[in-house]
C-alpha cells in the first residue's frame, strides 16, 4: 500500500500552501539552465547545451511556515528562440533574469529582458536579477556594485550565485517567492484569480476553508519577518538592501 | 502379706478365708517377713495408742481405736494419755492385746464395713457423677451422633454440590476460553463499531482512520479465506464473515468513490491542483477496482476538460486579473504571436496538468526536464502511465477543439509566405516538442501535427502559386537585358526569406539537407525559378539573337547558385543546379567556340579537315588548298593581334566573372587544339603541302603551338601530355 508510515513525508514533499509560476531568463550561456537544475537537483549540469525553447521544472520549497510549490520555467536564450519564449512571460508570478559576471555583453542586454518581461508579462511580476557564475572571480567584468546599481535604478532584486558551487543558488527563488507573498498580502495579488500566476495549494484551502479565505495566516508577523530578514542579510554581500 | 492384710480389711466378706489364713498362719511359722509385715500391720493397729508413734499416727490410730475404746475410755487429753501410755505400758499392752484378741475380728470387719461404706457412699457419688458424667457423656454422643449425621449428610449433599460446582467451574472455564477464542475471533474477523462506521457512514470522512478500517477489512476478508480454504468445505460463519466484509469494503469503495468523486469537484472549481494525501491514497486504493476508478477518473477528466478549456478561453478573451497579462486574442493580428501565446498557454497547461497526475497517480516524478525526450515504449509503461496518458489527452480533448478553430483560421488567412512559414515553424516546434514531452500518439500532438501539417500545406500552396506566379509572369522576352528579371530577383528574395527562417528557426538538430521540409522548398521555390530562367531563354532566344537566351539563363542560374551558396544545409540542391549550370555552359562554351572559330578563320580549315575522307592529300581538297590555308592564317594572326584577347566582349554579359573566364579559357583552349591540328595536317607530308614550314611560319604564331599558348594566357594540356609520355 502506497498510504504507509512516510506518508507525513510525502506530505512534507506534496502539499503546498501556494503554487507560483516562475520564468528564468536571460543571454544565451549566462547558466540559466544550469542554475536550475543546481536549484531542483543540487548538482551542477556539466556539458549542457543549449535549450530548446522551453524546458519545465519543478520544486517546492519552504519560505517560514509556507510551502511554495514553484513551476519554473526554463526559457532559451538563443535569439531565435525569441519569439517562443516571450510567450511563457504571460502568467508568471517571477522572472529570474540571468547574466553572466563574466560576460559584460549578457549584462549589457539586460535592459532588453527586463523591457520584455516588463511588457509580457503581469503587472505585478517580480523580477530578481542573477549575477552568476560568482565563482569565476578572476574573469569577472561586471563588478556587484554596477550590477547592484543597476538592479536599484530599475527596480529589480539583486544577487550573485553560482550555480557550479551551487552558492546562493536557493536564494533567487526564496526571494522571489517571498516578494511574491508580500505582494499577496498587500492585495496587490490575488492568487485566486487566473493568469496571476499564482494559485493556493491544498494545505493553504485547507486552512483558508476552515477559517475565513482571506487569512491565510499573517506573513508580516514580527518574528517570521525578522527570520526572513535575517537570511536576505546573508544572501546580500552589502549593507544596502536594494 | 500387707496387701492381703489390705484385702482382708477393705471386705468383711471373705472373712472366712481371711481367719482361714490366719489360723493357718497362726499354725505355721510365721517367721517369714511376709506375715512379720502382717503382724506388725495388726500391732499397729493397737499398738500405736500407747506408743509415741501414736502421734504420727493418729487419725488411723483413733479410727481403730475408737470404737472399741470409746465405751471404756472417755477420750482422754493428749497429756494424760501419754502420762497413762508411760505410767500403764506394760499393763497397756496386755489389754491392747486382749482388746486386741477379742475386737480384731470386730474391730477389723467394722473398719471394713465403715471403709466400705464409705468406699459406697464415695463411689456412689462417683457413680452417680458417672452416671450424670454418662448422661453428657450419651448426649454429647447423640448430638455426636447427630451432628455426625448432619455432616454426612452434609457431606453426601455437598458431595454432588461440590461436582455440581467443579462441573460448572469447568463449564465456566470453557465458556471463559470460548468466550476469549470468540472475543479474540470478533475482533479479528469483524471491524470495531468505529471502522464500521468509518468505512461507511457518509459523514465519516476519508482519511487515515477510514484507510485503515478498509486494510482491515480486507485483512480479514483474506484471512477469511486462507481459513476456509483449509477447511473441508465453507463455514457459515466463515461465509457471513465473508459476506459481510465483502460488504463493507464495497461500501467503502463506494465511500471512497464518492468522496473521490466530490474531491474532483472541488478541485476543479477552485482550478488548484494540489494533491491532498488522502485523495492519493484513495486512487491509489480505487486502482484495485478498475471500474471504479475507471468512473471518477472519467468524471475528473470531464471537470479537468471544462476547467481546462473555461481557463483557456478566460486567458484568450479575458487576460489575467484586471486584464493584465492581457487577453491573448488582443495579438491576434500577429500570427506569430498569437499562436505562440496560444501554444505557450497550452504547454504550460499540460505541465501542470502532468505534475497534477503525478502527484495523483502518486508517480515519483522522473525530475525530467520538459524538453527531454521520454520513453514511451508500450512495454515498459506502466499502469499509472497509461492512466497518466489517458487523463492528460482527456484533459485538453476539448482544449483541443478551440485551439485548431483559432491556430486553423491564423494560418488560412495569412497573405505572407514567410508568416505562414514562420507560424508552420513554430507549431511544428511545439509538435515536437509536446511529442517528446505527452508522445506523439497523444491526442494534442496528434492535433499539433494535423496543423503543423496544414501550416506547411498552407505554405507550400502558397509557394506553389508564387512559382506559379512566377512562371506566368514571364519577362518580355525581346529585352534586351540578359540580366536576372525583376520577378526572380523577387522570388529568390523570398526562398532567402525562407532559407533564413529556416536556418534560424528551431531546426538546431537538422543541420543536414535531409530534412523533408527543405528538400520540398527548394523543390518548389529553385525549380520552378530553374524553369523559368529556361523557359525565359528559349522564348529569349526565339526573338533575339540565341548567345542571348544562353547568357541569360547561365546569369540566372548562377544568380541562384550564389543565394543558396549562403546556406550551408542547401549544397544537395547546390549540386543539382551546378548540373544545370554545367550544361547550359557547355552549351554556351561551344557558341563561344564556334564564335572564336568563325573570328580567327579556323573554322574553314577545320570544316574542310572534319568532312576529310582521305581520298588524295589534303592540299588537294578545295578549301584547304595552301592559299586558302594561307589566308585562314593570316586571319587568324590578324585576331590574335587585337588587344582584348583574353576577355570575350559576349562573355562579359555574364553577370558572373569566374564564368566568363572558364567558359573563355575552355574556348581558347579549343583553339589552340585546332591550330596544333592545323600545323600538324599542314607538316604531314602525305597532304603534300609545299614548303609547310614556310606556310605556316609566314604568319603568327609561326606555327609554334608554345607560343600561341603564350599568347592566348593558355596552359599547355598536350604539352604536358607529351611531356609526361616522353
Amino acid at each position: 500500500m502506497a498510504f504507509n508510515v512516510d506518508d507525513d513525508a510525502t506530505e512534507l514533499l506534496e502539499t503546498y500552501d501556494f503554487l507560483m509560476k516562475f520564468i528564468i531568463i536571460g543571454e544565451a550561456g549566462t547558466g540559466k539552465s544550469c542554475l536550475l537544475h543546481q536549484f531542483t537537483h543540487n548538482s551542477f549540469k556539466d556539458h549542457s547545451q543549449h535549450t530548446i525553447g522551453v524546458e519545465f521544472s519543478s520544486r517546492t520549497l519552504k519560505l517560514g511556515e509556507k510551502k511554495i510549490k514553484l513551476q519554473l520555467w526554463d526559457t532559451a536564450g538563443q535569439e531565435r528562440f525569441r519569439s517562443v519564449t516571450r510567450s511563457y512571460y504571460r502568467g508568471a508570478a517571477g522572472a529570474i533574469l540571468v547574466y553572466d559576471i563574466t560576460s559584460r555583453e549578457s549584462f549589457a542586454n539586460l535592459s532588453r529582458w527586463l523591457t520584455d518581461a516588463r511588457a509580457l508579462g503581469s503587472a505585478s511580476l517580480v523580477v530578481i536579477l542573477v549575477g552568476n557564475k560568482s565563482d569565476r572571480e578572476e574573469e569577472r567584468e561586471v563588478e556587484w556594485s554596477e550590477a547592484s546599481k543597476w538592479a536599484a535604478d530599475n527596480d529589480v532584486h539583486f544577487l550573485e550565485a553560482s550555480s557550479l558551487s551551487g552558492d546562493n543558488v536557493e536564494a533567487p527563488f526564496l526571494l522571489a517567492a517571498r516578494s511574491v507573498l508580500l505582494a499577496i498580502e498587500a492585495g496587490a495579488l490575488d492568487p485566486e484569480k487566473a493568469g496571476s500566476g499564482v494559485s493556493y495549494g491544498d494545505r493553504a484551502l485547507r486552512r483558508v476553508n476552515s477559517s475565513s479565505r482571506l487569512s491565510f495566516g499573517s506573513l508580516s508577523g514580527g518574528r517570521q519577518k525578522n527570520t526572513v530578514k535575517l537570511k536576505m542579510k546573508k544572501w546580500m554581500p552589502g549593507s544596502r538592501c536594494c | 502379706m500387707a496387701a492381703t492384710l489390705h484385702s482382708d480389711s477393705a471386705s468383711p466378706q471373705p472373712r472366712n478365708p481371711t481367719s482361714l489364713r490366719i489360723y493357718k498362719i497362726l499354725g505355721t511359722s510365721f517367721n517369714d517377713p511376709g506375715t512379720q509385715d502382717a503382724l506388725r500391720t495388726v500391732s499397729e493397729l493397737y499398738a500405736p495408742e500407747a506408743l509415741a508413734a501414736r502421734s504420727s499416727k493418729e487419725a488411723s490410730t483413733d479410727a481403730t481405736e475408737d470404737s472399741p475404746l470409746q465405751p471404756h475410755h472417755e477420750p482422754p487429753s493428749l497429756s494424760s494419755r501419754v502420762n497413762s501410755t508411760s505410767q500403764d505400758l506394760t499393763h497397756g499392752i496386755e489389754d491392747i492385746a486382749a482388746a486386741a484378741r477379742q475386737n480384731l475380728r470386730k474391730d477389723t470387719e467394722k473398719r471394713l464395713t465403715d471403709t466400705s461404706r464409705k468406699y459406697l457412699t464415695a463411689l456412689g457419688e462417683i457413680n452417680a457423677k458417672l452416671e450424670l458424667l454418662q448422661t453428657h457423656v450419651n448426649l454429647m454422643r447423640t448430638s455426636c451422633n447427630e451432628a455426625d449425621q448432619h455432616l454426612q449428610a452434609s457431606t453426601d449433599a455437598s458431595k454432588s454440590m461440590l461436582e455440581h460446582a467443579s462441573s460448572l467451574r469447568n463449564q465456566r472455564q470453557q465458556v471463559e476460553d470460548r468466550k476469549s477464542i470468540v472475543s479474540l475471533f470478533i475482533s479479528r474477523f469483524t471491524l470495531l463499531d468505529a471502522e464500521a462506521l468509518a468505512l461507511t457512514s457518509r459523514d465519516a470522512s476519508v482519511d487515515e482512520t477510514f484507510f485503515r478500517a478498509m486494510d482491515r477489512a480486507e485483512q480479514i476478508r483474506d484471512d477469511c479465506r486462507v481459513l476456509m480454504s483449509g477447511e473441508e468445505g465453507p463455514s457459515q460463519a466463515g461465509l457471513d464473515i465473508m459476506a459481510k466484509m465483502s460488504s463493507q469494503i464495497e461500501q467503502g469503495y463506494e465511500k471512497m468513490l464518492r468522496w473521490t468523486a466530490h474531491a474532483f469537484r472541488q478541485m476543479g472549481r477552485d482550478s488548484q491542483l494540489d494533491v491532498h494525501p488522502s485523495l492519493r491514497a484513495a486512487v491509489v486504493r480505487l486502482r484495485k477496482r478498475p471500474e471504479l476508478l475507471h468512473e471518477v477518473l472519467g468524471q475528473l477528466a470531464e471537470i479537468r476538460q471544462d476547467t481546462v478549456l473555461s481557463s483557456f478561453i478566460t486567458a484568450l478573451t479575458r487576460g489575467g486579473p484586471s486584464g493584465l497579462p492581457r487577453p491573448i486574442e488582443i495579438h491576434a493580428h500577429d500570427p506569430l504571436r498569437y499562436v505562440g501565446d496560444m501554444l505557450a498557454w497550452v504547454h504550460q497547461a499540460i505541465a501542470a496538468e502532468r505534475e497534477f497526475l503525478e502527484s495523483l497517480f502518486d508517480v515519483k516524478g522522473d525530475r525530467r526536464m520538459v524538453g527531454a525526450t521520454r520513453s514511451f515504449a508500450k512495454a515498459e509503461a506502466t499502469e499509472e502511465e497509461g492512466w497518466l496518458f489517458e487523463m492528460m489527452d482527456a484533459a485538453v480533448t476539448k482544449l483541443c477543439v478551440p485551439l485548431k478553430a483559432r491556430v486553423e483560421q491564423t494560418i488560412r488567412s495569412q497573405q505572407s509566405g514567410i508568416v505562414s512559414y514562420k507560424v508552420a515553424n513554430l507549431l511544428q516546434f511545439y509538435w515536437i516538442t509536446m511529442s517528446r514531452t505527452i508522445g506523439e500518439e497523444a491526442l494534442l500532438s496528434k492535433a499539433l501535427r494535423g496543423l503543423t501539417d496544414l501550416a506547411f500545406t498552407v505554405f507550400y500552396d502558397e509557394v506553389q502559386a508564387h512559382a506559379k506566379t512566377l512562371t506566368e509572369n514571364m519577362m518580355d522576352p525581346n529585352d534586351t537585358s540578359v540580366a536576372p528579371p525583376y520577378a526572380l530577383l523577387d522570388h529568390v528574395q523570398v526562398l532567402k526569406e525562407i532559407l533564413n527562417v529556416y536556418q534560424s528557426f528551431l531546426n538546431e538538430d537538422q543541420e543536414d539537407d535531409q530534412s523533408h521540409e527543405l528538400v520540398r522548398i527548394l523543390d518548389i521555390m529553385v525549380d520552378s525559378a530553374v524553369n523559368m530562367c529556361t523557359v525565359g531563354a528559349s522564348d529569349k532566344m526565339a526573338i533575339r539573337p540565341v548567345w542571348d537566351g544562353r547568357v541569360f539563363v547561365l546569369n540566372c542560374l548562377t544568380y541562384i547558385q550564389n543565394v543558396l551558396e549562403g546556406y550551408a544545409f542547401t549544397g544537395r540542391k547546390q549540386t543539382s543546379l551546378a548540373e544545370t549550370i554545367k550544361t547550359h555552359t557547355g552549351i554556351l562554351l561551344e557558341d563561344h567556340y564556334q564564335n572564336l572559330m568563325e573570328d580567327t578563320g579556323l573554322k574553314g580549315f577545320a570544316n574542310v579537315s572534319s568532312s576529310y575522307d582521305e581520298s588524295g592529300p589534303l592540299s588537294h581538297q578545295p578549301g584547304a588548298r595552301a592559299h586558302e590555308v594561307q589566308a585562314y592564317l593570316h586571319q587568324f594572326a590578324s585576331w590574335l593581334s587585337m588587344v582584348e584577347i583574353g576577355h570575350s566582349p559576349r562573355l562579359t554579359r555574364l553577370t558572373q566573372h569566374k564564368l566568363h573566364s572558364e567558359i573563355h579559357e575552355a574556348a581558347l583552349e579549343r583553339l589552340v587544339e585546332v591550330y596544333r591540328q592545323l600545323c600538324a595536317e599542314v607538316r604531314r607530308p602525305s597532304h603534300k603541302y609545299e614548303a609547310a614550314a614556310t606556310l605556316l611560319g609566314s604568319e603568327r604564331p609561326f606555327g609554334q603551338v608554345a607560343l600561341l599558348q603564350q599568347i592566348l594566357g593558355v596552359a599547355d594540356r598536350a604539352d604536358l601530355k607529351e611531356g609526361s609520355s616522353q
